[in-house]
């Protein structure tokens, strides 16, 4: 039953998600060629103390006086909420290949990739990453803002054992890979 | 006179065991006012208890967060569905999916098991529900399917058979958020559109605030929180029924 579906997600990734290329033959265009990180470097978890703009805004989460915003992909922007009239950025938590957020008493959980992160946020200046459940969520759709760019077009498609995809830019690429 | 000087010590050495004690469960007491975050209708984590429920495309996962540096999953199950949301009140989630509205028991936490379901045409659809009733709204788009795009009201009295009460059609419905009687519903581009639900058989729309493309939102204590496309708008709703624009926070 398992193996039936994780052949039934490989074959639905070929089907809609690499789009063959409008042109029949290869050549190189202006893309989105994906920006690698190592594992590890990808992986790691910072704090910046000071507010950041939002590009890919995403889900919220309330608790006590702080708000929690998902940037897709990048991480989550920390609301001070003390005083609604004056809420305001002020911090960031990167965490690469993140999409969902969940708080219990001072524990923020979210998903890096395709791992379950648990951080420790009780300190206002830093945040500890305190467990990480690597490969947690096998079936990988959380992350296709992480194997595919955002808007439509031709985009880098080349993967990497030892480096994770952590962002796009501009660049002349192959037209390998198309998105509708 | 040895002995006696021991048994001082231990004794003095026990009370400051109890008194470390004493002093961290009252710490851990005056925190459990507020101990789970809120979650938007859109989210794709849920926790209840000591348990986190996420749910991906496809599957629904359980872990037992009850030591918080140490997850342990309990539980997978995978779905031949698309599943968009999950929703924990009480001893259920209800999931929405494309294909329909499930509703899984969590009495046994750590492992779900389904009860109820309601399908529908295919779409996207947010729930947020209370003891009688779940509120869901479907999208019809060339994404999501072509359902008839709205606020579809289930009874959810009996949670083995969910049924259909009342459907009010309106376009770009998305994440929605339930106060007492008053249900929030974000219609992107369309505005906020606010509904007295005291009667959930027959929600009675009272107005559309307007000014933002609202994407979800979470009523949070006399604060509604809305995730909007400019950034996260504040609104005072010591009056549910009207809310009062208080701050936004923009994305730049």
């Amino acid at each position: 039953m398992r193996i039936l579906f994780f052949l039934f997600i490989i074959g639905s990734l070929c089907s809609c998600w690499t789009r063959h290329r409008p042109e029949t033959y290869r050549k190189k265009v202006i893309g989105n060629k994906a920006i690698f990180e190592t594992l590890q470097k990808a992986k790691e978890i910072t704090y910046e103390n000071t507010a950041r703009s939002v590009q890919v805004p995403g889900n919220i989460c309330a608790i006590g006086n702080k708000i929690y915003q998902l940037e897709f992909g990048k991480g989550i922007h920390v609301i001070d909420n003390s005083i609604p009239s004056q809420a305001h950025r002020i911090g960031f938590i990167k965490v690469n290949g993140s999409s969902q957020l969940s708080i219990k008493d001072d524990h923020l959980y979210v998903n890096s990739f395709n791992d379950l992160v648990v951080l420790d946020i009780s300190n206002n200046n830093t945040v500890t990453e305190l467990n990480r459940l690597s490969g947690t969520f096998p079936d990988g759709m959380f992350n296709y803002w992480m194997v595919q760019p955002d808007e439509p077009g031709y985009y880098e498609c080349t993967w990497y054992a030892d480096s994770l995809i952590v962002g796009w830019r501009k660049d002349s690429i192959w037209n390998d890979c198309y998105k509708d | 006179m040895n002995y006696s000087l021991l048994k001082l010590m231990v004794v003095l050495s026990f009370s400051c065991v109890l008194f470390s004690c004493s002093k961290e469960s009252a710490g851990t007491e005056s925190r459990a006012t507020n101990t789970t975050g809120t979650n938007g209708s859109l989210s794709r984590f849920a926790i209840s208890g000591d348990y986190l429920y996420v749910v991906s495309n496809w599957a629904l996962y359980t872990y037992n967060i009850a030591d918080p540096g140490n997850p342990v999953k309990t539980n997978e199950e995978v779905f031949a569905f698309n599943i968009e949301t999950i929703y924990p009140y009480k001893n259920h989630l209800f999931i929405g999916t494309t294909t329909g509205l499930y509703i899984y028991s969590i009495a046994n936490p750590g492992t779900p098991v389904l009860e109820g379901e309601a399908s529908h045409a295919r779409s996207c659809d947010p729930v947020v529900a209370n003891d009688s009733v779940a509120f869901v709204t479907l999208k019809g788009s060339s994404r999501c399917g072509p359902a008839t795009s709205g606020l579809y009201v289930h009874d959810v009295q009996d949670l083995f058979h969910p049924t259909l009460m009342k459907t009010i059609a309106f376009d770009n419905p998305e994440g929605l958020g339930l106060k007492g009687d008053v249900l929030y519903v974000c219609c992107n581009e369309d505005g906020l559109k606010v509904f007295n639900v005291q009667n959930p058989a027959n929600p009675v729309e009272i107005r559309t605030v307007t000014g933002a493309n609202f994407k979800d939102v979470i009523p949070y204590g006399n604060i509604l929180i809305c995730y909007v496309s400019t950034g996260i708008m504040l609104y005072d709703i010591s009056d549910p029924s009207n809310p009062v624009a208080v701050k936004l926070i923009s994305n730049t």
